[in-house]
């Protein structure tokens, strides 16, 4: 079953993993989480939720370096896949036709062309 | 830099391992590493620390959580476990049809004990005013012991409830039993006999039999009314609809009387011990008892009606002098009890309470507690014997990881699954056997499945199940895997001492119970061919009744020219139980302190003679004589106790008469062989005997019965000829005996089949034990035969101990059983010898075939493993 709607944790938490690109494992990206959206979060809720994109099919994780500060213990890095990109394409685009439809914060410049 | 000196908390790291998922436990503990280091490098280790455990608490999260605790996923379990038992009785039918068998035996009998025990307890209990509901009783003061009996004065009722504030309501009555057949009905037409009784207008405000048609209330009030029950009804009319007003005449003995009917009754329930056809009023039976209705007389039974919160004690106290006070010189003492106590704890020794039918409902709760547990210690037995059956399982199992309480999930489940089916064979059984079992009891059980029977044959059924399952379970999951892999097997002697004291006492059992079956067998056989001492061959008993009665003389001359009669004559004795009774004889040199009773008993000309009864002095009564109401005969019985040597012609005085002794017959059993052969008086002055007996030839009796028949018909013909044969109602008073003798036959079956269940799985767990000793043995040259003999051996010698546990309290208990007869066979030593005999036979029978099965073993098979 297909799920193809996300959740705005999810939304976030998927765009970070994107942006971090190789270094895409829960502790990154529950830290960045914080310093981009100045909310604490603990690792496990991160971790929660990258289970379940993972479930969804839109991300696909491996077994990455160890480090001696991880004890010699493994990371696991996720990755989007094709369906994550498209369902993070979709949304995009959803949210940027009705903030076109909504008055005042037109991002079509009314009568001015784009030069 | 990271300094070594700082490690995460290690309960943190504990707890987090006690429940994370196995596959997770690498990447989240690197991960929560790598923060703790972060932290503690920048801020403090203890804010480290603290981080640690805020993470590890935020990591319990479903997605985290470890998944299969041994058991949690019941369902999967259960389906394994539904498919191993299944596969398991497939592939040892025979055990599993034993334990069957084992189970549903014992489950069976303890429910037709519990049916039967749920019955008595039910009795007399649904009046609605059962808690207020008392019998007034009387105790006797005879020579200084106490005789209680309920009979008392008609008058008493009336008195009690206007003298005591206590009594709110009291009513009199007259027990059906006491008037017998001697009532009969007729709607103008056919006259029916029907069991009818007199009972104040209050009866039916006290008791709650459920009226039909007519007001409870108001239907005894009118002298000239009657109250029918539906069957009556129909009998008499047809039909149960507007009855009310209709007329019926009544015959009580020469009493002719009509009545109005003022209710019509459902039928009265079973469990009731009051039974009877129709009530009249009490008001009629005093007109009849006339000038009888004193406080010296008791031809009543009284009920009352007590007020709430009466103290019974202080009552009974009060009452103690009721009849005293209005009586000098009476000797009784009365008291109440509550009347649906009466049925359960119906006996008084000297005054109080003794038991009564109580101690059979304890005896046969605890025999069916008792089968039960015997059957349940049969299983354990069987299960734990073919334990080497399952080794292998549950080595592999154990090896796998298994904890030992899912083991014994298992195992427990499987006994309560063996279990439940049995229950359902032993409904079948019950089912089967219910109306065998209702004709030796005497009562109307049913299996209804109203809840109260399902609750509790489900959770007998379940307790049964857990309990048998119980050892077993412990005992096979408690099996180390190392052992069974190696080839060991856990045998301690401790066990096999138990198992050998259960089979000798269900041996033990099982002889008691052979021994009982034949004493009982040959005591009714006896019972059946001892002389009485007269011919109860060939002897129809009849009713005195209409015109037999109002013209003895003219009846007992006609009929005996009938043909195939030879001789007729009527008494007032039925002649298979004790009648009346009296002490007011006295004689010559009779000692006025002590006193005797003597059986009395009125006869007509020729009872003694019909009878065959022999006559050893004198002569009986006769045409030829005068004045023979002055006469008496007695027994050789009376003769001895009275001292009197050349008794003919000496004068005793009974109630106040001279009367001249005439004859001494010799003693004949007048009662059940229960009972001695007491003095016993014969006279004649009596208007009416009610009990007709006619000897008819040995040939032909159907047409001299026609005969007969006809004869009446024409003599009497307001009454429909009525007769038994009086060795029938002679048998009519051994019904206890019989089913005694059947009871004990069931009991017999039952006690050796499961001491032959418990046997054989002796057998299978010794042959098992012993495979190796065997193997060896044969090895060395021992024939099949030998080995045979020396598994036998064992066994033959737990016999023999059963047998000489057996025999003493086989002997204790029915020389008790024949106590209770005046008149009994001598216990002789070839029962015993047979019971013994027959319980080594079926025990051999019962280990033969594993013996069999054991000598027959291949050495080879049991040894290699060595």
């Amino acid at each position: 079953m297909k799920e193809t709607r996300l959740g705005e944790f999810e939304e976030v938490i998927l765009l970070i993993v994107g942006i971090l690109g190789e270094d895409a494992y829960a502790l990154r990206v529950a830290d960045e989480f914080e310093s981009q959206t100045k909310r604490a979060v603990s690792i496990g809720a991160v971790h929660s939720s990258l289970n379940r994109l993972s479930e969804k099919g839109f991300l696909k994780s491996d077994m990455g370096k160890s480090s001696p500060e991880r004890g010699g213990r493994r990371k696991r890095i996720y990755t989007i896949t094709a369906e994550g990109s498209t369902v993070l394409n979709n949304a995009r685009d959803f949210r940027l036709s009705l903030w076109d439809q909504f008055p005042d914060f037109s991002t079509k410049f009314v009568g001015i062309s784009h030069l | 830099m990271a300094s070594k000196a700082h490690t995460p908390p290690k309960l943190a790291i504990r707890l987090l391992q006690l429940f994370l998922r196995n596959d997770l436990a690498e990447e989240v503990l690197g991960d929560l590493d790598e923060k703790f280091q972060h932290i503690a490098n920048n801020n403090s280790t203890r804010k480290a620390k603290l981080n640690y455990w805020y993470q590890v608490f935020n990591y319990i999260r479903p997605f985290a959580l470890k998944h299969n605790r041994s058991n949690s996923n019941y369902f999967i379990m259960y389906q394994h476990n539904l498919k191993l038992t299944y596969r398991n009785l497939l592939k040892y039918k025979s055990s599993f049809i034993i334990n069957v068998i084992g189970l549903s035996t014992g489950l069976a009998c303890a429910l037709l004990i519990f049916l039967w025990v749920s019955d008595e307890v039910s009795m007399d209990k649904f009046h609605k005013k059962d808690q207020h509901l008392y019998q007034v009783f009387l105790n006797h003061d005879e020579n200084g012991l106490l005789r209680t009996g309920p009979e008392s004065p008609g008058i008493m009722a009336e008195a009690l409830q206007q003298e005591i504030p206590e009594i709110t309501m009291a009513v009199e009555d007259t027990p059906a039993e006491w008037f017998d057949e001697n009532f009969s009905l007729s709607d103008g037409e056919n006259f029916i006999k029907a069991k009818g009784k007199f009972s104040g207008k209050d009866y039916f405000n006290l008791f709650n039999f459920p009226f039909k048609h007519g007001d409870p209330l108001r239907s005894l009030t009118d002298k000239s009314s009657i109250v029918i029950t539906e069957s009556l009804a129909l009998k008499l009319f047809g039909t149960t609809e507007n009855l009310l007003g209709k007329m019926v005449d009544y015959h009580l003995l020469h009493l002719k009387k009509q009545a109005q009917i003022t209710g019509v009754i459902k039928d009265l329930p079973i469990n009731s011990t009051i039974q009877f056809d129709f009530v009249l009023p009490f008001e009629v039976f005093k007109d009849i008892v006339g000038k009888g209705m004193h406080w010296g007389n008791y031809n009543a039974v009284t009920f009352v009606e007590l007020a709430s919160g009466t103290d019974v004690t202080s009552l009974n106290k009060k009452l103690g002098n009721f009849i005293k006070a209005k009586l000098e010189g009476s000797n009784v003492t009365p008291f109440v009890s509550k009347f649906s106590n009466n049925y359960l704890y119906g006996n008084y020794e000297n005054g109080t309470q003794s038991g009564g039918r109580i101690t059979y409902v304890k005896l046969f709760s605890l025999i069916g507690l008792f089968v039960l547990a015997i059957a349940c210690i049969n299983f354990m037995n069987l299960t734990t014997a073919r334990a080497s059956r399952r080794l292998k399982e549950i080595g592999v199992k154990k090896a796998l990881g298994a904890q030992r309480s899912s083991l014994i999930v298992q195992f427990l489940s499987e006994s309560v699954m063996v279990t439940v089916f049995s229950l359902l064979v032993a409904f079948g059984l019950v089912w089967t056997v219910l109306p065998q079992f209702n004709g030796i009891t005497g009562k109307f059980l049913s299996l209804q499945f109203n809840t109260n029977l399902i609750v509790g044959t489900l959770g007998i059924a379940l307790a049964t199940g857990l309990l048998a399952g119980s050892y077993p379970a412990l005992y096979l999951s408690g099996f180390k895997p190392i052992n069974i892999l190696k080839g060991k097997l856990n045998a301690s002697f401790g066990d096999v001492w138990i198992r050998k004291g259960l089979v000798i006492f269900q041996f033990s059992l099982s002889i008691i119970m052979i021994v009982c079956v034949l004493v009982v067998y040959q005591q009714i056989e006896y019972i059946q061919s001892k002389n009485l001492g007269y011919d109860k061959e060939n002897i129809l008993s009849i009713p005195m009744e209409g015109q037999a009665v109002y013209n003895t003389e003219a009846f007992m001359t006609e009929l005996k020219k009938v043909p195939g009669v030879i001789n007729a004559s009527c008494t007032s004795h039925t002649l298979v139980k004790s009648g009346s009774y009296t002490t007011g004889v006295t004689w010559p040199g009779k000692n006025p302190e002590v006193e005797i009773r003597f059986e009395q008993a009125a006869v007509y000309y020729g009872l003694i003679e019909t009878l065959g009864i022999e006559l050893l002095k004198g002569r009986s009564f006769s045409k030829e004589y005068a004045s023979e109401d002055s006469k008496i005969v007695f027994n050789e019985a009376a003769i001895n106790v009275m001292g009197l040597e050349d008794p003919i012609g000496k004068t005793v005085n009974l109630w106040g008469d001279d009367m001249v002794i005439i004859g001494v017959v010799k003693n004949f059993n007048y009662a059940s062989l229960h009972s001695e052969v007491e003095p016993m008086l014969f006279r004649m002055n009596e208007e009416f005997y009610p009990y007709g007996f006619i000897k008819i030839s040995g040939n032909d009796i159907a047409t001299t019965i026609q005969n007969i028949e006809n004869f009446y018909k024409k003599f009497n013909p307001e009454y429909a000829f009525e007769y038994t044969f009086l060795d029938q109602n002679f048998q009519a008073q051994y019904i206890a005996e019989a089913r005694v003798s059947v009871l004990s036959r069931y009991f017999a079956s039952i006690a050796i089949i499961i001491s032959c269940l418990g046997l054989f799985g002796l057998a299978a767990f010794t042959a098992e034990r012993r495979q190796k000793e065997i193997g060896v043995r044969k090895i060395l040259g021992a024939g099949n035969l030998k080995i045979i003999g020396l598994l036998s051996n064992d066994f033959t010698k737990m016999v023999l101990t059963a047998i000489l546990i057996a025999l003493p309290i086989g002997y204790y208990i029915s020389s008790n059983w024949l106590g209770t007869f005046a008149y009994h066979i001598q216990l002789k030593w070839w029962f015993f010898m047979l019971s013994g005999l027959l319980a080594l036979t079926i025990a051999w029978l019962t280990i033969s075939f594993q013996t069999i099965k054991a000598a027959n073993v291949n050495p080879v098979n049991c040894l290699k493993d060595d």
